[in-house]
């Protein structure tokens, strides 16, 4: 942009480059590196934060497993119906060895800790020699494929709509307001339920429970995408609604604020198309928006946990419920670790995101 | 004015309403999944039970769990929002740490894995895990609020006539931030009545006592009717209550939002 506005002004004057010009790009590019390097602090300054939370919810889940009333070992020699006259005492000692209960708290500690970091989550107690961390590999795209669309889908719909309803006029603003706050409070896990109800009222058939009709073997073919298309849709559509509402009552409560601002009302003297202010409005009321993205995100994740539940949708959420019925703590914990992981991954990734969009972030102030 | 009104009308029905109503637990297997009728004004469960019975207490129970969560939730955020600014230095950090860690653990997986630890769950020990799990946000707004009242002119005046720093907090800044206390406890208590539903939904929270996710738990888990949809006056009231609960706290919070103060329009 600079360089095309230069060449037309030397071409217009036919002068040599101004001595001015040299200096100037250096300004720039000192400029871009400092801009570069705090970037690149404020990064680094996020990452060890986030650090620091994988390492202090990995230590809770220690701190529960250890509190937890019962010695799993004593639970396991029960539930395993051990032969009439066997030594109890003596197989409980070798049981401890093997699992490595009879070492210090400490020890177990480090054990603990440097198993989770090479990503070794134990064996399930319910599905017993297959390791915990490749079921939760198998159920993990199925919560991810419903959260990730439900987050932007939701920011972008849910913005349109609320800075729309910030320019209605009247009763028709009220009255839009009320039906975006009723479906921010809707509670999704109902929601859930009034929706599968009234597929059943509108299509007289069994709604899509599950992630596949019975029968259907997942493949890479048309029919099973449609067929996953069918079940996913009911349980994208439910936090569809209450997030749209979220997201819908804070923009239009932004605008409506934006609009009475200077800039508008001088904009709307100097006879300004509708359409244009409105753009720049919205533009402004944007900003505030993405620092609700953070919270938003844990939000999702967890309503999708429990939606999950509702539509038997195989994701975390429903291997975490069906893993605290089954007894199942390596699969319970993995499954915990997992969804910190995702949710700081995912705040990390929003406020790097957030850090490029406002500079004002980056020095510290925000 | 709308949510006050409707706020009071569901307290009633929550105290009232079960000494009118009969035992919510009374199971008349001739009456199995009947639709509303006049003896029944929302028609019976699929174990007999009259859910305009079970709605009463469950709207009481929810309401109680939310207000012990409010409460103690706020006072929890109210301390540690209050002792960073004032202590200064190391107390400042770590609370600040502690605010920020707390923030990103997820609420319902942590409640899930401590319902699954804890063995003998009742109300108020659900409301304490709840205020426990979910002050941070409220812990974070307290703080900037303090921070900003901090810099006002009587509480320069309080420190030069030598008043200490509790004594500062407690006379000064906190009468001054009331109204704000009072939304983080419109809040708080909202989002522990709809955290708390969605526990007992699933099936982790309490299974002894009638909460607005009891009712949708075991309307979702009876097995009289082939399937739970058939029975559609059992899961749609607790929900429209929940919802309609919910909506007069998000409205109450509107309306202080507008008197306390009208240029801070979202928290």
């Amino acid at each position: 942009m600079k360089q095309n506005s230069d060449s037309q002004v030397n071409g217009e004057n036919s002068r040599p480059p101004t001595v001015i010009r040299p200096s100037f790009s250096h300004l720039l590019s000192r400029m871009k590196r400092l801009l570069l390097s705090s970037y690149a602090k404020f990064v680094a300054r996020k990452a060890a934060f986030y650090l620091v939370v994988i390492f202090f919810s990995v230590t809770l889940v220690f701190v529960v497993i250890e509190s937890m009333p019962g010695d799993p070992v004593a639970v396991m020699i029960a539930s395993g119906n051990p032969p009439p006259g066997a030594d109890l005492d003596a197989l409980a000692d070798i049981m401890r060895e093997y699992f490595g209960l009879d070492k210090p708290i400490q020890e177990r500690f480090v054990i603990y800790l440097m198993n989770f970091f090479s990503g070794n989550l134990g064996q399930s107690y319910h599905f017993y020699p297959v390791f915990a961390s490749t079921i939760i590999l198998y159920y993990l795209p199925y919560t991810l494929s419903l959260a990730i669309p439900v987050l932007f889908v939701s920011f972008v719909v849910g913005n349109w709509i609320g800075a729309r309803a910030a320019y209605l006029k009247g009763r028709l603003n009220e009255t839009s307001y009320f039906a975006l706050v009723f479906c921010n409070q809707l509670p999704p896990f109902w929601l859930g339920l009034v929706i599968i109800f009234l597929y059943v009222v509108l299509f007289r058939s069994i709604p899509p429970i599950g992630a596949a009709t019975q029968g259907v073997i997942p493949s890479l073919s048309v029919s099973y995408f449609y067929d996953l298309l069918a079940h996913w849709i009911l349980p994208f559509l439910t936090l569809l609604v209450v997030y749209v509402g979220a997201w819908a009552t804070g923009m239009r409560s932004m605008v409506t604020h934006e609009k009475d601002s200077g800039y508008v009302r001088y904009g709307e003297q100097l006879g300004f198309k509708k359409g244009k202010l409105m753009s720049y409005t919205q533009r402004n009321a944007i900003l505030p928006q993405f620092t609700g993205l953070n919270m938003v995100f844990s939000g999702i994740i967890g309503q999708t946990l429990v939606i999950e539940i509702v539509f038997g949708w195989p994701g975390l959420g429903l291997l975490l419920y069906n893993a605290v019925y089954n007894y199942d703590y390596p699969l319970i914990f993995g499954c915990f670790l997992v969804i910190i992981i995702i949710i700081v991954v995912g705040n990390f990734l929003i406020d790097i995101l957030y850090g490029f969009i406002d500079p004002r972030i980056r020095t510290g102030h925000g | 004015m709308f949510g006050l009104v409707v706020l009071i009308v569901f307290i009633l029905l929550g105290t009232v309403g079960p000494l009118l109503v009969g035992d919510p637990y009374y199971m008349d297997l001739s009456l199995m999944g009947r639709p509303p009728s006049l003896g029944h004004i929302l028609g019976t469960t699929g174990f007999g039970e009259d859910v305009f019975a079970q709605l009463c207490n469950a709207v009481g129970n929810s309401l109680l769990v939310g207000l012990v969560a409010g409460g103690l939730g706020t006072l929890i955020a109210v301390f540690v929002g209050a002792v960073g600014p004032y202590r200064g230095g190391l107390a400042d950090r770590v609370s600040n740490l502690v605010t920020n860690l707390a923030l990103v653990l997820p609420l319902i997986p942590l409640f899930i894995i401590i319902a699954a630890a804890v063995r003998g769950l009742n109300l108020v020990l659900i409301g304490v895990i709840l205020a426990v799990t979910s002050w941070p946000w409220a812990a974070r707004s307290i703080r900037s609020q303090v921070l900003t009242l901090k810099e006002r002119e009587f509480v320069n005046l309080a420190r030069m006539s030598g008043e200490g720093n509790v004594r500062i907090v407690l006379t000064e800044i906190l009468p001054n931030m009331l109204a704000y206390i009072m939304m983080v406890f419109v809040i708080l208590t909202g989002t522990a009545i709809l955290a708390e539903s969605a526990l007992s939904m699933i099936g982790v929270s309490t299974t002894r006592t009638i909460t607005l996710g009891y009712m949708l738990y075991w309307a979702q888990h009876e097995t009289i009717v082939p399937f739970w949809w058939n029975i559609w006056w059992w899961f749609i009231p607790p929900g429209i209550v929940l919802t309609v609960v919910l909506t007069a706290f998000f409205v109450i919070h509107a309306g202080l939002d507008e008197v306390f103060n009208p240029k801070l329009r979202r928290i």
